[in-house]
């Protein structure tokens, strides 16, 4: 073996940045592996908030961080699930929920079952079978035990900068050295870069480079190979409007999502505050008419400054590239619809982790991390198309050109085979399961025009009671759940208790 | 309600058996109805007597009793594949049905054993892994399938009589409503626009038309290859054997793995099953022509030859779809590896077992036959590249076919894989198909393959605490392996075969 690794570099800002800080720290630096972040200045605006999956408790675990803080300082709700209105004409809103359990049923999918039983009259609409979704809609927060028949469970909203702030003290207090920088220059020789010009002239060193610094790409930017490849043909938003509403009370458990002519707008709920975001079309809508219809669109009292921003979704040619990785949003860029940011981070983390290179000599790990990551974004990406595809918004030139966008190869296969048989293909590297994706396709009205046939297996009277049992199971477990804002006071006990009795009603 | 869909299967061996019990059990009549051709002048080429963990989801799937089918087809329990002389003469591993380390360390275990090895650790990974443990002691119970402790750390499957196993179903499938037609065909009648088969002609003048056929007609792939066209595509210049020959033997020690031993031109199986020992040589013609292979085989068995050597012809590779117009290939009539992994009863069951949730109706829907293709594929093409890495690491120089192996191109997926291995020791996951990181591992280090480097995390705990847990974990296996039972004298309580004795020998078996 040649040389380990002994110096990492991490540039970038905000929680991404400090997530890689934090995940290194607790692993590689007991290797005896130097750890150094070159923090850049933050683009995160006071409105901005991240919108986490559920899979983020996971890497909290794994660094030990404790969720308690998110609820004390970063102003976390806990979220059961996304709820979409406006986006399939005439059909009801839906939540996409958390769950987690494969649902029982027969030893079927529960959606071959509930295939069929539309199509001998059941009126029941399928989020009605999902616990997670369930649990959103009454206001209360899943915690249900992993290894129960029915699992369900919950991502959060978090303050950007407050969580960025925490990670930051996390790690730093946690033996991480960091430095606030500007790049002045990046010296590169053929793939390797062999150090980075500060703004203050100071010339920094590693054997391994770590690009945090979201969609700037800072860094691999500048590799050759690593040329960014645009998804607009199939995500069309392009402009970004950040703001902050007042607190919703009592705190739903879930984010609305909902289309507008132009995009779509996000109502993330905070502890104190709601934030906004507005993601739009710039050749269907200019800035100051967004900025002039978002108090209508959002229906609540806009509060502070906005902020605009570009967004353009894609990804790198290549996402790793000499001794030059790209983790987060410097890999690959989505909007921030199904909960997705601060999991692109994580994902690409966490497989950094896994894939971490043996020696500073070579990086045949690199092949391996981008061809991983890869897949992952585009499912990630079909997901988030998914919803424009499927939309029934008529006589509207952003819907009407994505329903007609012909989707990936790999989105026309999960779509295919789910319309013939109501099944789900996934692909290796799949952030989201089989029960969240039928949840996207049936709640967009997307059905299965036949089930498996074994489900004529199960005789009527079992079927009947096999839908009922599962309807009767989730009222009862939702009803144990707690409340979020009795949640948030039990999950942080030191928070300050508010002058008014604790709520227990739910909307 | 509509009319139920036709099935019709051609063939009765392994594959047309386990295709007519699983779709009558889990399909109620009302939807489909499922009748079977086979002619008894038809040899069978009842593939593989040692099989994978999975066959049990397919037999708990269906309904069997574990105890009685053993005892109808004199099985024996199996925790692994010993390979013997294979990437270097004189290696010996076993590729375990089972991880290695503790359970839900399988990430980061090999990287910390690597590790270990370096400041002075003795034992081979194979040390450390329960199941590889109690099979080379020929010890056998049940795991535990609710604990993380050692005793849910494998998983088995079974040695046994794929004749009887057939029979086994036959009985089964004709009690739950099979149709079984006895006769050959003498002519396919298909649509002439569609080209789909509308229904086959018997050689005693009777015709039997359906909806979908389920071609298991064997190597001759009689209606998926030459009634529909379906074309071929060779694998042979990566897994070059051409040849078997296989005889049945007296009864051996009873040992709950299967051997496979590396030869002069091929490899040769052993599979221990409770009344007699299966025999064979797996060889190709470009290495050694066949009566050579032949007597090499007779020289080798460790017991008494139960019937003269049988041949079998073959080659690698599989049809470019297994689902075109209205007809499925299942088994030989799809594709054939060889059984070096014990994967051709496999490979019939992952078939079947796409086909039921993806069945059409009457007419076939395209985009359940394309993800069906596509779901076979990336199942040929996993257990392809896995067993083409048994050939291409070796450095053997003491035969023609060890030398061409080490030398030839493989797939670029395969050579990526091993050269990652070589320098980080990582294994890539994948979602479908049959090999898990544990059993890439086994071979690799098995045959030779060990890595330059290994993941930094592994450097965390200090070097003589991670030596002081590595012995403890060895010691622990041992002890618990101590306690089981004997696999004989496991197998005698729970599904003893009765002492009269099977048909042996009449057909040759892979």
């Amino acid at each position: 073996m040649t040389r380990r690794i002994e110096q990492v570099v991490i540039v970038g800002a905000d929680a991404p940045a400090w997530m890689a800080a934090a995940a290194f720290q607790r692993s590689v630096s007991n290797a005896g592996i130097r750890v150094r972040v070159i923090e850049l200045p933050t683009l995160l605006q006071p409105a901005d908030a991240y919108s986490a999956l559920p899979e983020l408790a996971g890497f909290h675990r794994r660094v030990g961080l404790e969720e308690r803080l998110l609820f004390s300082l970063c102003k976390a709700v806990p979220i059961a699930g996304q709820r979409f209105s406006n986006w399939s004409g005439a059909a009801p809103p839906f939540i996409h929920g958390y769950d987690r359990s494969p649902p029982p049923a027969a030893g079927l999918g529960f959606t071959q079952l509930w295939t069929k039983g539309r199509q001998k009259g059941l009126r029941t609409e399928f989020e009605n079978f999902s616990l997670g979704a369930m649990a959103a809609k009454a206001g209360r927060v899943p915690a249900t035990e992993p290894g129960a028949e029915l699992h369900a469970t919950f991502g959060y909203n978090l303050d950007a900068r407050a969580y960025s702030a925490l990670l930051k003290h996390f790690s730093t207090s946690g033996g991480v050295e960091s430095k606030a920088a500007t790049i002045g220059d990046v010296e590169i020789e053929g793939d390797r870069i062999t150090a980075i010009i500060l703004g203050d002239g100071e010339r920094v060193e590693a054997d391994l480079f770590v690009d945090a610094s979201g969609p700037q790409a800072v860094l691999i930017g500048r590799m050759a190979g690593a040329e960014f490849e645009s998804w607009r043909e199939w995500l069309p938003c392009d402009r970004m409007l950040a703001v902050s509403a007042k607190a919703l009370k009592p705190l739903p458990a879930f984010s609305q999502i909902s289309a507008f002519r132009q995009g779509w707008i996000g109502l993330y709920p905070l502890q104190d505050r709601t934030a906004v975001v507005a993601a739009y079309d710039s050749r269907q809508i200019s800035d100051e008419n967004m900025l002039t219809d978002l108090p209508a669109l959002a229906n609540l009292p806009i509060g502070g400054e906005a902020i605009v921003s570009g967004l353009a979704q894609g990804i790198r040619r290549q996402t790793w590239v000499g001794n030059c990785v790209a983790v987060g949003e410097s890999a690959f860029t989505l909007e921030p619809l199904d909960a997705v940011q601060l999991h692109i981070a994580h994902y690409c983390i966490s497989q950094l982790m896994t894939l971490f290179p043996v020696e500073a000599g070579s990086f045949p790990e690199a092949e391996l991390y981008d061809r991983i990551i890869r897949r992952a974004a585009i499912n990630l990406r079909d997901f988030q198309f998914a919803h424009y595809k499927l939309n029934r918004r008529f006589d509207m030139p952003l819907w009407d050109g994505c329903r007609d966008a012909a989707p990936p190869e790999t989105l026309q296969r999960k779509l295919d085979v789910f319309a013939a048989r109501g099944r789900i293909p996934l692909y290796d590297d799949e952030t989201f399961q089989e029960q969240g994706w039928e949840s996207l396709f049936i709640g967009h009205g997307f059905m299965p025009q036949s089930y498996d046939p074994r489900v004529d297996a199960v005789p009527e009277q079992e079927h009947i009671a096999l839908i009922q049992a599962r309807l009767n199971d989730i009222v009862g477990l939702v009803e144990a759940m707690p409340p979020v804002d009795n949640f948030i006071a039990e999950a942080d006990p030191y928070r300050q208790v508010e002058t008014t009795a604790p709520r227990v009603g739910v909307n | 309600m509509s009319e139920p869909l036709d099935i019709v299967i051609l063939g009765g061996g392994t594959a047309g058996w386990m295709a007519a019990a699983a779709l009558v059990s889990l399909i109620p009549r009302t939807s489909c109805r499922v009748r079977l051709i086979e002619s008894e002048e038809i040899g069978i080429v009842g593939v593989g007597e040692a099989t994978f963990p999975e066959i049990r989801n397919f037999n708990d799937a269906i309904g069997i009793d574990e105890a009685e089918m053993m005892r109808a087809t004199n099985a024996a329990f199996k925790l692994g594949i010993q390979f013997v002389d294979w990437g270097f003469k004189g290696s010996r591993y076993m590729h375990p049905f089972g991880v290695h380390g503790p359970v839900g360390m399988d990430h980061i275990f090999h990287h910390r054993w690597l590790r270990a090895r370096r400041l002075g650790l003795k034992g081979d990974i194979q040390d450390y892994s329960f199941a590889a443990q109690a099979a080379r002691d020929c010890r056998f119970e049940l795991p535990e399938t609710r604990s993380t402790q050692l005793d849910s750390a494998y998983t088995y499957a079974y040695h046994f009589d794929a004749g009887l196993y057939a029979v086994y179903l036959r009985g089964l499938a004709e009690r739950r409503g099979v149709v079984r037609t006895e006769g050959k065909v003498k002519d396919v009648i298909q649509d002439p626009e569609t080209g789909d088969i509308r229904s086959l002609l018997l050689e005693s003048g009777e015709v039997i038309s359906g909806d979908l056929f389920i071609d298991c007609s064997g190597f001759r792939s009689l209606l998926l290859g030459k009634t529909l066209g379906v074309g071929w595509e060779d694998w042979s210049k990566w897994l070059p054997c051409d040849r078997a020959f296989a005889v049945p033997s007296e009864r051996d020690e009873l040992s709950p793995y299967t051997r496979s031993t590396a030869m002069e031109a091929g490899w040769r199986w052993r599979i221990p099953l409770q009344h007699r020992t299966g025999n064979g040589y797996v060889f190709s013609t470009s290495f050694i022509d066949e009566d050579e292979a032949a007597a090499s085989l007779m020289r080798s068995l460790e017991t008494k030859a139960l019937a003269e050597p049988r041949m079998l012809k073959f080659q690698a590779g599989r049809r470019v779809v297994n689902w075109a117009n209205n007809c499925v290939a299942i088994g030989l009539a799809g594709g054939f590896l060889e059984p070096l992994e014990s994967t051709s009863i496999y490979l019939i069951q992952v078939a079947i077992m796409h086909l039921v949730p993806l069945l059409p109706g009457r007419r076939v829907d395209p985009r359940l036959r394309d993800e069906f293709n596509r779901l076979i594929d990336l199942q040929y093409e996993r257990i392809r590249d896995f067993l083409i890495l048994h050939y291409k690491l070796n450095s053997r120089e003491d035969a023609e076919i060890w030398r061409y192996c080490a030398a030839m191109d493989v797939p670029e997926s395969l050579t990526r894989k091993i050269e990652l291995f070589r320098h980080s020791a990582i294994i890539e996951r994948y979602r479908d198909g049959l090999f898990p990181p544990t059993s890439w591992l086994s071979v690799f280090i098995g045959q030779g393959l060990i890595p330059e480097g290994y993941s930094p995390l592994a450097d965390t705990m200090p070097g003589e605490a991670l030596v002081t847990h590595m012995d403890a974990f060895r010691a622990d296996i041992l002890d618990r392996v101590e306690e089981m039972r004997r696999h004989e004298r496991f197998i005698d309580l729970y599904c003893g075969a009765e002492p009269a004795v099977a048909p042996m020998g009449a057909e040759v078996r892979l």
